[in-house]
């Protein structure tokens, strides 16, 4: 894992040096290519491929929590914009699946991003977050969408 | 071209800037106003940066506005949690159209336990 | 036009009028919380702000500015927030 990932970066800069231009779009270009060499050197070994399926992971995470964050605040921004409010707030008890200190750092930083949501409070034990919801339809909704949207997701990326 | 690029995304920015600081006014309680507020004015902010690095089309600002995106992205977050934290112990309201509120109910049963311990002390 | 005249004449009155709100909010805000909300608010506006500046005056030495604002910006809402809670506790 740590050990492909040294060698993509050690790739990328030899790629950036015999080139000799200074710019993003040369970084990510070395960068891809170095990606998918690697892969095709490692792909008979079974125990290195682990790097190549979590790089992926990572990209479309971003973007489908970019996306979220797109379609979230456009939820918000109709009901800052017409006058009457149509928002159905509440404080939701959630079990999380997040053990670490840094796996719950980075989901209470995840769900703090998208907007109608924010984190008040953790249980003493660390088990539960207490989220208050803007538009609270259905509160076991809300909860599985949570957990299977985002929740699952970052964990799969960070273990 | 890039200059009508640069005047739709800051314009796009400032409109999303404007509507944030429009929830803060407008919004009747304390925790929808934290809500609209911190990521409205950050994708504001992103927009506006893009425009930026589109106009100067450099490597040291490219890196700069990256930089300032990142502090942005990780900061306030944490800010956000301490000041709702905060406020619901200090006792902000909800609003009065709120469905239900979990914290309290498991507060009060909390505070219970203990002086129930406590009096059995 | 060019593209600094439709900044500073279209993009930047937008932003002042948005500083407006946060002040009225600032003023208005019934406890002190929803004050500490706007103050956060108004520096990461100002981040915009010193962004558009560097584009109007073709100056990107502006954008260091607005890096170190950004890094600071969350501390006064940290330092407020645990001025309150402490204060709650002692009384």
């Amino acid at each position: 894992m740590l050990q492909n990932f040294l060698l993509n970066i050690l790739l990328t800069f030899v790629w950036v040096a015999l080139t000799g231009q200074l710019d993003y779009a040369n970084f990510l270009f070395g960068y891809t290519m170095g990606f998918f060499i690697l892969w095709m050197v490692n792909r008979s070994i079974r125990a290195n491929t682990e790097y190549f399926y979590r790089v992926p992971k990572i990209f479309a995470f971003i973007f489908l929590f970019f996306y979220d964050l797109l379609k979230a605040n456009f939820e918000v921004m109709k009901d800052v914009v017409t006058p009457n409010y149509n928002m159905k707030p509440g404080i939701v008890k959630y079990e999380m699946d997040a053990k670490t200190d840094f796996e719950i750092t980075m989901l209470a930083n995840m769900i703090a991003l998208t907007p109608g949501t924010v984190v008040i409070d953790l249980s003493k034990d660390k088990k539960f977050m207490y989220i208050h919801v803007m538009y609270l339809t259905n509160k076991e909704e809300f909860k599985i969408t949570l957990s299977n949207r985002i929740e699952r997701k970052l964990l799969e990326i960070l273990r | 071209m890039n200059d009508i690029l640069i005047m739709i995304l800051s314009t796009l920015g400032a409109i999303f800037i404007l509507i944030a600081s429009f929830g803060v006014f407008k919004m009747p309680d304390f925790y929808s106003r934290l809500s609209v507020t911190i990521k409205a004015a950050t994708l504001g902010i992103g927009c506006i940066l893009i425009a930026a690095v589109l106009y100067f089309s450099d490597f040291s600002v490219t890196t700069k506005a990256i930089a300032i995106m990142f502090f942005l992205l990780i900061t306030s977050p944490v800010a956000g949690f301490l000041i709702s934290k905060v406020a619901y112990m200090t006792g902000t309201k909800l609003w009065k159209h709120s469905l239900m509120d979990e914290l309290k109910d498991d507060l009060e049963k909390e505070s219970n336990k203990q002086s129930k311990t406590e009096k059995e002390n | 036009m060019t593209v600094e005249d439709y900044i500073a004449y279209v993009v930047m009155p937008i932003i002042c009028l948005a500083v407006f709100f946060i002040i009225l909010r600032f003023i208005k805000g019934p406890q002190v919380v929803d004050r500490v909300v706007a103050l956060d608010l108004l520096i990461t506006v100002g981040v915009a702000f010193i962004t558009l500046f560097s584009i109007v005056v073709n100056n990107p030495m502006f954008l260091e500015e607005a890096m170190i604002m950004a890094l600071i910006a969350f501390l006064s809402t940290v330092a407020f927030s645990y001025y309150i809670f402490k204060r709650k506790r002692d009384e």
